[in-house]
């Protein structure tokens, strides 16, 4: 690009052009917090099997496994947090929502079952996946729209 | 007519401070080795370029440690962002032909 008294229309054309590249650059970057709002969804989405299935909720290893998943998912989400090196503001504002829609659902539906007298230890857990389908959606919105920015 | 040129930065002018900032724009803080590896500069010619576009106003320079090592990330300021807007109008005119001189009658 020459300085601005010699530039051409081509040259303009060229400098917008490169703009737009620079700017994909940035998106493609941005595809880590998709990736880190995945790990987000299948770790609680396996937390949730796990809590729902589990034929002696709260005796036998589900306790242990819990603990184990969501340690894989902190720490990939710490590796994946290290590989990030720009975000865009759009990106960003994804990624929080994302997160925010997901704890506001969970603490509604924690509240409401201790509200309720729901959540009690004689109470069949399977509500517990149920809920985790929900709060898992913006999470995959989130990653949806993030890694699709060009 | 005003020719579309005299919106254009002359501080933007130079490519390698285009770059940077294009690339800047589009983030709200990138890493400056993701800067210099996309820009594909050196470190001493993205840091004098850095220092040019610090001094007057258009990007901030902030210094952190991730797991103990020192890394630096940079943003655009509004100022940046708004002198870089107006750039990129001007370029568009420009591009669309508005910069032909009017024909004398």
């Amino acid at each position: 690009m020459a300085e601005s008294p010699q530039l051409s229309a081509e040259q303009a054309r060229a400098a917008l052009r490169e703009a737009g590249t620079r700017a994909a650059q940035v998106y493609r970057s941005d595809r880590q917090l998709s990736w880190m709002l995945l790990v987000v969804a299948a770790a609680y989405l396996a937390v949730g099997a796990v809590m729902s299935f589990s034929p002696h909720h709260g005796r036998t290893y589900a306790g242990l496994a819990v603990l184990l998943m969501l340690a894989a998912a902190i720490g990939a989400g710490v590796v994946i947090g290290l590989r990030i090196r720009a975000y865009s503001r759009a990106g960003n504002i994804w990624y929080f929502s994302s997160i925010i829609a997901f704890n506001l659902w969970n603490a509604g539906v924690t509240g409401a079952s201790i509200a309720t007298g729901f959540w009690a230890s004689g109470q069949p857990s399977y509500h517990f996946g149920l809920s985790v389908i929900v709060a898992i959606i913006p999470l995959l919105i989130g990653a949806l729209v993030i890694g699709r920015r060009t | 007519m005003t020719h579309p040129r005299r919106d254009l930065d002359d501080l933007l002018g130079h490519p390698v401070r285009f770059s940077v900032v294009a690339l800047l724009a589009a983030a709200d803080r990138a890493e400056f080795g993701f800067v210099r590896d996309h820009v594909e500069v050196s470190d001493s010619v993205l840091s004098k370029q850095m220092s040019a576009l610090e001094d007057a106003g258009y990007v901030k320079v902030h210094k952190g440690y991730v797991e103990s090592r020192p890394r630096t990330w940079l943003s655009l300021t509004r100022q940046g962002r708004q002198r870089f807007e107006r750039h990129l109008a001007a370029l568009g005119e420009i591009a669309a032909g508005k910069a032909m001189p009017a024909r004398a009658s």
